[in-house]
Order: structure tokens, then C-alpha cells, then sequence
């Protein structure tokens, strides 16, 4: 064979399956052939696509750090056919997968900040390894407020990293659910209320914002009322794409891709497409 | 002086070509004029306006296995699709030879898709300029011509004994056949398709995206999307995997931005939820967002959406509607 064929993914095993929540499983997955696991690098915000063959394949945000060598790692929620199969894949079956694609949220322009990071739902997947990566480099950035929010408590999909992130230095969480339960004692309110209660500054900040369309749509309002300026307002958008290379064209948005120009963009970009996503 | 053939050369040449690799020329299947392999001269249609379909399908197949995936003893392997042989590709008219042109940037810029490719790099491309313009054609307002060679490798334009011969690339002067005479032959008048100008219309578009003109011309559309189906420009394709008897293919197929699923996500969301919204999708990416990404309009002017879409919508009339509500919302 000549060049590579870029639609065929690199084999991977799945190492191991945590289910983080009721419809969210944490899959960690290693790249068959150690020379190209070793190789694999990726930053934060980039996505690859996972096969489970016989199903097809689906893109999804790499959750994990390379520099944590913890292996790769996706936030898999059940919601179609093919995350139905990857979810039914036990550790030691054979994945495919294919990346990384995309951009990067551009974290060393963020040094010196303060960070708002926002996420509702299977939306804290892309925000996992930004946290992460300010965590593990807590001097170079200001404060750091998390706030997240899920249907219910059992659906924070990170749940088990929460005490980790609250006892960082200059570090807050603020979490908020659509409806509580007998154990619940936080909030229930609906993430664009809890970022206007908080109401942080937007003075030397980046506010860093994924969920569902219509969370996205209402947080925006309240950050610009409480100042934030468009270039001060990063997300990652959400298209469906089939080949994560800008040739098949469905995840074409305005005059972007959303898988070679994206997936994170600032608000004022995404204001300046001429298709709204 | 030009190079000629005679129509004796012409026959004595494709047989000898499709004696050494595939030969795929127009052919006429249950009324359809489509290109397709051939095996004797016979088969091959010399008089015709232009094919239902554009040879895109060569390169681009409506459906093709990327890759299988074979299993056994807990190994898992995947094999990727290998390429043809060497072929050629008799009878293509330059419309179409620039629409696979255009299809190129898409498919060659990095990461190249190498199947495109190796099939792109083994194909050589006999053309044929037109005799005759028929009502639906507006090639030269889209930037080619009825014998515009500059996509071919190959450009015969049919003249009284025979044909004139312009040998474009070095790929074509190396398929040529040896001792070809030169006569006084002229190349004739090319035919005048009809005149759509297009002028100002890409950087007007960017004022009327939000048009209530769009809902109105889809209001009639059924998005049976064989406007995509002909169209030698249109690229949009989708992957699936088909398990048949315990062997996996993923296979890539033509797709079509008029199909309600073509971005709706799993969960239903969809961004692109209105037939308004995915026919200006149609437009907007042929004659803007193509444009701007590769300085060429996606459009070659071959008029098949024209003559194929079931309610006559009609991108010549969508072209010079967009150029008066651009001259009304500029002035």
C-alpha cells in the first residue's frame, strides 16, 4: 500500500469501561500497535472518532491529557446505535479509532487568566481536560470557577473528581441540578441562572461554555450582561460528521467545518458565521 | 496544421485501449446514456448531447467499501480497498472534466484521500467537445466551454472526416497511437450554450442569507435529491458499516444536504431543521462557501439539475434572482 488511507482508524483494545453515570461510560482505550499509541499526542478540545466495527463509527471529545499517561480516554453517552455498541464493548474488545481531528482551545493564550469554565451535562466532556490541564498548571492561570450542571445528581458525569477540583487552590465548583433527590442538598436551578447568581468577573477572563444548544444559548445572554466581551467566550460546537477531515462536508457550518476549522470556537467567530449552529 | 484522426483510428484505438485497461465510455442502458466499462466498440454511444450521468461515479463511487474488517481467533483486521487498474474514461464532455477538477480540492488537499487519489492518478480522461449546446447548458458562464481542453488529458472535437486531436497532458500523448498525420482540418465554431452571468453574485450572497426567498423557493422542492444525484460537483458523502455473514464493511455512499438527516444529530437535534434552510445549504455551498474555500464556483453549468429536478427549481433562475435582490439590498 501506498500513503495511508486515512478513513481506515488504528485498532485499540478497550482497556476499561466505568460507568460515570446511568447513559455515560467512561471508556479507556489503547492503540493496538505501542509505536502509534506512543506517537498519538493530542491537546485539549480535539475529538477522534470511535469504531465499533459492525455499528459504524462517531466522534467524540478526548477526555483524558497525554502528559497524565493515564491512556485515552472518551465520555461515551448512550444515545444512538453506535454508542449503543460501544457501550456494550467489555475490556480486551477491539474499537477503532481514528484522530485526533480539530482544533484546541489555546490554553498557554489563557495563561494569566481567570477561567469560567460552564459545562451542563455530557457537555463537561471537552471541559474535563481543560480543567485538567489548568489543575495540573494551577500558577500559570487566575482563578478557576467551575460551574456545572446536570439533569440530576446522577448525571454529573465527573462526579468522582469533584473533591479534587474544589480542593485545588483558587479553585471553586459550583454545581446545580434540573431536579434533586432524597440526597441532594445543592442547588436546583438551571446552569444560565446559577452563572448569574455567582456572577463572575469578566474582567481579565475566558469563560469556556459546552452543553446542550439551548444551555449554551441562555449562558450566553447572561455572560454578556454581566460583561463578558465575544472574544471572551469560547465553546465547542457539536456537528454531525462523518470523515473529521473537511471533505465530506456534513459538518459544514456557514462557511466553516466545524471539523477542521473547529470544534472550539470563540463567540465572536461563531457570530461572524453566516449559518448560526 | 492540427493532428488528426480518423474515425477508422478512433474505433482501432479504443479497442486496442480497452484490450490494456478499462475502458469506460457512454453507453446506453434502458434508455439512460451512462459511462460504464465496455468490452467491444459497439457498446460505446459516439452521438450524444451529454450522459444522465457524470462520470464522477468513477472516482467517487455512490457506494464503495473503504475498508472490511475481518475477525477470527480474537484478531481483528482491517483491510482497506485496493484500486483498480488502469482506465480511461472515453467521452467526457468538458463540463463534466471540470467538475472533477473541482471535486479534487476537496479530495487531494491534505489529508489527501488516497482512494481518490490512486483512482484520480490511474485515470486518464479522453474528452469530447460538444457539438452542439443543448437548452439546459450554461457552461461558459461557469468558467468552461463546450472544447475547453484544460481538464482532459485528451480533447477530441469532432470534425467532417474525423477528429482533431489536442494532446493536453503528458499522461494523454503517452495513450495516443503512433504516426498520427496532420491535416488542414480547422476546429470548428464551438456551439454558445446560454449566457447566465454570475457577476457580483458571490459577494452578494452574503447579504441574503437570511432572505425570506429561500423558504419560498423550497416551499415547492420534495427533497428527492436528484438534483445532488446528477450533479458532477456535488461531493457530500456519508460512512456506514454493513455486517453481511460475519464480514464488516464500512462503506462510504453519495449523500445529499437536502436530506432531513444529513446533520441531524443523534438525540434529534438538528441545526439544519427547514427545507428553506438545506436547499439554501445547496446554493450557499456551490456558490459561496466553495468559492471562498477553493476560488472556484461549484457549478460546471452542465444544466442536469435543471433538467432533472421534478418541480423545476432552477439554479439558473436562483443564479439571476440572487443578482437582482443583491443589486435591490446593495443600492
Amino acid at each position: 500500500m501506498g500513503l495511508e488511507n486515512p478513513f481506515v482508524p488504528y485498532l485499540a483494545t478497550l482497556k476499561s469501561a466505568v460507568e460515570l453515570t446511568p447513559d455515560v461510560k467512561l471508556l479507556s482505550v489503547e492503540l493496538t500497535d505501542p509505536a502509534i499509541q506512543a506517537g498519538f499526542d493530542y491537546k485539549p478540545g480535539q475529538f477522534a472518532f470511535l469504531s465499533a466495527f459492525g455499528e459504524g463509527e462517531a466522534p467524540f471529545g478526548i477526555v483524558s491529557l497525554p502528559q497524565r499517561k493515564d491512556g485515552l480516554e472518551f465520555a461515551v453517552r448512550l444515545i444512538g446505535t453506535v454508542t449503543r455498541a460501544l457501550h456494550e464493548l467489555e475490556p480486551g474488545d477491539t474499537l477503532g479509532v481514528r484522530g485526533p481531528f480539530g482544533n484546541h482551545f489555546p490554553l498557554d493564550d489563557y495563561k494569566g487568566k481567570d477561567m469560567v469554565i460552564i459545562g451542563g451535562g455530557i457537555g463537561m466532556a471537552p471541559l474535563r481536560p481543560v480543567i485538567n490541564t489548568i489543575l495540573d498548571h494551577r500558577n500559570d492561570y487566575g482563578k478557576l470557577l467551575i460551574i456545572n450542571g446536570a439533569r440530576t445528581p446522577q448525571d454529573l458525569v465527573f462526579a468522582p473528581e469533584f473533591k479534587t477540583w474544589m480542593e485545588a487552590p483558587r479553585t471553586k465548583l459550583e454545581l446545580t441540578v434540573d431536579r434533586g433527590d432524597e440526597r441532594w442538598s445543592g442547588r436546583v436551578a438551571l446552569v444560565p441562572d446559577v452563572v448569574r447568581e455567582v456572577s463572575p468577573s469578566p474582567d481579565n477572563a475566558i469563560a469556556i461554555t459546552c452543553g446542550p444548544p439551548i444551555m449554551i444559548r441562555f449562558t450566553l445572554t447572561v455572560l454578556r450582561e454581566l460583561g463578558f466581551k465575544d472574544p471572551q467566550i469560547v465553546t465547542t460546537l457539536e456537528a454531525k460528521m462523518k470523515c473529521g477531515m473537511g471533505k465530506c462536508a456534513r459538518c459544514n457550518v456557514g462557511e466553516k467545518y466545524v471539523c477542521r476549522d473547529g470544534p472550539v470556537f470563540t463567540m465572536e467567530q461563531i457570530s461572524q458565521f453566516l449559518e448560526q449552529p | 496544421m492540427n493532428l488528426l484522426m480518423s474515425r477508422d483510428d478512433l474505433i482501432h484505438w479504443l479497442e486496442l485501449l480497452m484490450r490494456e485497461r478499462i475502458l469506460l465510455a457512454p453507453t446506453r442502458v434502458q434508455g439512460l446514456l451512462l459511462f460504464q466499462p465496455v468490452s467491444k466498440v459497439e457498446d460505446i454511444a459516439f452521438d450524444f448531447d451529454n450522459t444522465t450521468l457524470p462520470p464522477k461515479g468513477w472516482f467517487l463511487p455512490p457506494t464503495e467499501t473503504l475498508f472490511s474488517v475481518r475477525r477470527g481467533d480474537g484478531h481483528t483486521e482491517l483491510v482497506p480497498a485496493t484500486v483498480e487498474r488502469e482506465a480511461v474514461i472515453f467521452g467526457v464532455r468538458p463540463c463534466d472534466a471540470k467538475g472533477i477538477a473541482l471535486m479534487d480540492n476537496p479530495f487531494l488537499e491534505e489529508p489527501g484521500d488516497t482512494v481518490y487519489g490512486e483512482r484520480r492518478a490511474r485515470t486518464a480522461l479522453i474528452g469530447l467537445s460538444c457539438r452542439q449546446a443543448m437548452p439546459e447548458c450554461f457552461c461558459t458562464s461557469m468558467g468552461s466551454a463546450p472544447d475547453d481542453p484544460s481538464h482532459v488529458d485528451i480533447l477530441l472535437t469532432e470534425v467532417e472526416d474525423g477528429y482533431i486531436v489536442r494532446a493536453v497532458t503528458e499522461k494523454g500523448k503517452a495513450l495516443l497511437p503512433q504516426g498520427l498525420a496532420e491535416g488542414e482540418a480547422v476546429l470548428p465554431a464551438p456551439p454558445k450554450p446560454q449566457a447566465v452571468p454570475a457577476e457580483g453574485m458571490v459577494s452578494a450572497m452574503r447579504d441574503l442569507f437570511s432572505e425570506p426567498y429561500w423558504e419560498l423557493l423550497a416551499d415547492r422542492c420534495l427533497h428527492c435529491n436528484v438534483c445532488a444525484y446528477v450533479c458532477p460537483t456535488c461531493y457530500c458523502f456519508d460512512m456506514r458499516d454493513y455486517p453481511d455473514k460475519g464480514n464488516i464493511e464500512r462503506v462510504r455512499s453519495w449523500e445529499s444536504c437536502q436530506s432531513p438527516g444529513f446533520t441531524r444529530l443523534a438525540g434529534g437535534y438538528n441545526p439544519r431543521a427547514t427545507k428553506g434552510a438545506r436547499l439554501r445549504q445547496r446554493f450557499y455551498h456551490k456558490l459561496l462557501y466553495f468559492p471562498e474555500q477553493f476560488q472556484d464556483i461549484a457549478c460546471v453549468g452542465c444544466g442536469r439539475c435543471v433538467k432533472a429536478c421534478p418541480v423545476n427549481i432552477d439554479i439558473r433562475e436562483v443564479i439571476s434572482d440572487l443578482q437582482q435582490l443583491g443589486a435591490k439590498s446593495g443600492s
